[in-house]
């Protein structure tokens, strides 16, 4: 043999044998601590995955302070439809899920049936404290089995938000408790509503709301049963209490009602300072938006919005997340442990004042950090944003969301709220809808 | 390399202390190591290119050819996102997805933004890419800023018009109501829409297109547009006659990658109304193929049915890339050109001969 041969060879197995070194060291490194608790001596990384603004930030610092050893490596998407996506992608491939994982409310059937994909936080001792959240919102994380997959955080009870301003001109009501009973308080329902609505455009001859699918959104949201029956079965064709709200929502539109914004745009906020609409379905997370839409278009609190403490056909909710721990996860009992903080009472009303997302705490809507005084209730004229989102979540039930549900409330009926609000008769856009049902081939 | 080395020829057997059979022997073995390197050698020769040129069907086949292959399995599965394999059904993916009106939508949305932005982008690249060829000042400073817009980032160039294309309170709309016109629906109107994508599109790629005509251009011989100038061909002339056949070869390299690109087009819908809960428009006015099968796969879950547009797209770009091919075979073969130089230089010639005459002509007279 020539030595530049054996030279070569040697260098080949040395590089073979360090790579083989390198990752038995690393498979070692991680098995032993699945049992152990996390220490200074066995540190853990966990790893969250959340989305849009559930101002969780500062919590994670303060859990890394308390429980040495235990590092946090935060990731936040956007918006929930992108966490959905990385969601989804992450779950078909099977790899790459965090140990915490956020859970929107509005994909959370398709989260379900794949339940068993999660950890049962039960094993860790969520049965004990379910008692601690609003009753319905850890039943939505419930699966049939009982087991309970996610520890709830916000909550999306629905007020109006209003603009006093636009009221006064118009010779309604601007004061908010006058406003909610302009609306018919405790008993307030869709007819009165529209009938506001119609008196308002008469009077002022401007649009009443911003665009029909967040109305429609509210309206299908409060219903016993939505777009599925809780058998999971498709109930919508012969879903009268359905049609019967659709067409209420259709005439409404066909009045002048409905100002036809762009959803999520509201061209970037001057509908908000230009007059365009008076009134908008508000869950909680939607106040920081109104601010956030409002001061983008260069307005502030002078234009005049407010939130009274009303909704038209009962209680309704819209959002919230939930965070959960993926059963792929190398630390279930850490993950648990963290998603049990994050969502505690302290840890909620520090969320919400870092980004006003109303916690599903019941010891946390009490706290003072919730009712009292803060930068939106500020904006919205010194309502108070924490007692009225406190009462607008009692009496909210959990409505069963199927697989398709969000595709069904997106894909069919989304353009067809576009169709009415652009002057579509709502017979036809109803019988569009039920068309694009079977398009996109959902059973 | 190691047949060319010093250290690696054989001792000479005499070095060795040896008795007879032991020295035959060493020569046997110094014999067959030498064939061996003979063999060696050959082999290094015959195949090392191959090793040479390996990374990349490696890495193709790695990238390319195995998601194509798998993408093909998906497609001939009933296969959700969440759910996994599902069972077999053979084409009834392919079946279903022909029959969709949605899939031919998301086709005929995805051929009229392409021929929209196609079509007018070569044609004013070319015409950038010909005052670039004239003799101008500041040339660089023109090259690099027809550049600029495809430095921008799609994402970036998508929010700017979007916006500019907003129905109520955008600018294009508000300039047409300060000329007393009506405003344009861009964003819930097929052609409309299909009208701002393109323009996002043209935005982007014609000075990049420009600059790839432009390099070709400077490659035309300076002696054919002189002698055509002789000649008394305008520039016009000389542009239709020599500048374009002449790059013909670049033009269709230019046309078959913005074909390519206009097929696979997904940001610029995906991005042109964002908060769309229907990607594409809400009644998918510009939902395009590849935003059709994103949406199939990642809102709808299906991914069996995603992977057969996939390859339906995939097979419709290999058509009309054997379409190009066929043309391209015809308009660019080498004997065109050939011909046409051939007849720029007969016309040279004459002209030269003409003006030596003249003056010989001239001096006869005299």
């Amino acid at each position: 043999m020539n030595p530049s041969r054996t030279t070569r060879l040697a260098k080949v197995l040395a590089l073979t044998s360090s790579i083989a070194l390198l990752a038995a060291g690393c498979s070692s490194g991680e098995s032993k601590d699945a049992v152990q608790p996390a220490s200074a001596e066995n540190p853990v990384t966990l790893a969250v995955t959340t989305f849009g603004t559930q101002g969780l930030d500062p919590l994670y610092k303060k859990y890394e302070q308390e429980n040495p050893g235990v590092t946090i490596e935060a990731t936040n998407i956007d918006t929930g439809g992108n966490a959905l996506t990385d969601w989804k992608t992450k779950q078909a491939a099977g790899a790459g899920l965090p140990d915490v994982q956020a859970v929107e409310e509005g994909w959370l059937g398709q989260v379900m049936t794949v339940s068993d994909s999660f950890t049962d936080l039960n094993e860790y001792g969520a049965g004990e404290i379910s008692g601690d959240w609003v009753d319905w919102k850890v039943k939505q994380a419930t699966d049939a089995n009982g087991r309970t997959i996610g520890y709830g955080t916000d909550i999306g009870p629905m007020g109006l938000c209003f603009n006093s301003k636009l009221f006064k001109d118009a010779g309604l009501p601007s004061d908010r408790d006058k406003v909610a009973e302009l609306f018919g308080g405790d008993d307030a329902t869709w007819e009165d509503f529209f009938s506001v609505g119609e008196d308002y455009v008469k009077k002022s001859g401007k649009a009443f709301y911003d665009q029909s699918g967040f109305v429609w959104n509210a309206m299908v949201n409060q219903l016993d049963e939505g777009y599925y029956r809780t058998d999971g079965t498709l109930n919508i064709d012969s879903n009268t209490e359905l049609r019967q709200r659709w067409d209420q929502l259709s005439a409404a539109a066909s009045k002048g009602l409905s100002s036809g914004q762009t959803q999520w745009d509201w061209g970037k906020g001057q509908a908000f300072v230009d007059g365009s609409f008076a009134v908008m379905p508000c869950p909680g997370w939607m106040l920081g938006n109104v601010k956030g839409q409002v001061e983008g278009a260069g307005g502030d609190a002078k234009d005049g919005w407010d939130f009274a403490d009303v909704f038209p056909g009962g209680p309704a909710n819209w959002g919230g997340a939930f965070l959960t721990v993926p059963s792929t996860s190398k630390h279930p009992a850490e993950a648990a442990k963290l998603a049990q903080y994050l969502t505690s009472a302290t840890s909620q009303a520090i969320s919400f004042e870092e980004a006003g997302a109303f916690p599903s705490n019941l010891e946390a809507q009490k706290s003072k950090a919730v009712t009292g005084e803060n930068e939106l209730t500020k904006f919205f004229n010194g309502a108070p944003i924490g007692e009225i989102l406190g009462h607008r979540a009692e009496g909210v039930k959990a409505q069963f969301k199927g697989a398709e549900d969000s595709v069904i409330q997106e894909q069919v009926f989304g353009p067809a709220t576009i169709a009415i609000d652009q002057g579509t008769d709502g017979e036809a856009a109803w019988n569009s809808a039920l068309s694009t049902l079977q398009e996109l081939d959902i059973k | 390399m190691s047949t060319t080395t010093p250290m690696s020829r054989p001792k000479p057997a005499a070095e060795k202390p040896s008795t007879p059979t032991a020295e035959k022997l060493e020569e046997s073995k110094g014999e067959r190591a030498m064939r061996r390197r003979h063999l060696r050698g050959r082999l290094d020769f015959k195949y090392s290119p191959y090793l040479y040129i390996s990374p990349f069907f490696i890495l193709f086949a790695l990238v390319g050819l195995f998601p194509l292959i798998y993408t093909f399995v998906v497609s001939i599965n009933d296969w959700d996102l969440l759910g996994g394999a599902g069972d077999w059904v053979g084409l009834d993916n392919y079946k279903a997805e022909l029959a969709s009106p949605l899939f031919w939508n998301s086709l005929f949305n995805t051929f009229s933004i392409f021929l929209l932005s196609a079509i007018p982008q070569l044609v004013v690249a070319t015409f950038i890419a010909a005052m670039l060829d004239q003799n101008i000042r500041a040339k660089t400073f023109w090259r690099m800023s027809v550049l600029v817009p495809y430095v921008v980032t799609p994402v970036a160039v998508t929010l700017i018009f979007s916006t500019a294309f907003d129905e109520k309170y955008g600018l294009i709309n508000n300039l047409l109501g300060a000329l007393n016109l009506d405003a344009i629906a861009w964003k819930t109107e097929v052609f409309p829409s299909h009208m701002a994508i393109a323009t996002m599109v043209n935005w982007r790629w014609t000075g990049y297109n420009a600059l790839i005509l432009l390099a070709a251009m400077q490659a035309v011989p300076r002696e054919l547009h002189e002698s055509a100038a002789i000649d008394g061909a305008g520039a016009i002339r000389r542009f239709f006659s020599i500048t374009l056949p002449s790059i013909r070869p670049t033009m269709i390299f230019v046309i078959i990658t913005a074909t390519i690109g206009g097929l696979q087009i997904f940001t610029e819908p995906k991005l042109f109304n964002p908060s769309s809960s229907v990607p594409g428009g809400p009644d998918r006015q510009y939902q395009t193929t590849v935003l059709y099968l994103w949406d199939l796969a990642f809102n709808r879950g299906d991914f069996g049915r995603a992977s057969a547009v996939a390859w339906i797209l995939f097979l419709i770009i290999i058509v009309i890339g054997v379409i190009n091919f066929l043309i391209s075979g015809t308009i660019a073969s080498s004997s065109e050109q050939k011909k046409l130089r051939r007849a720029v230089n007969r016309a040279d010639k004459r002209a030269r001969n003409r003006f030596a005459s003249l003056q010989t002509g001239s001096a006869k007279d005299e």
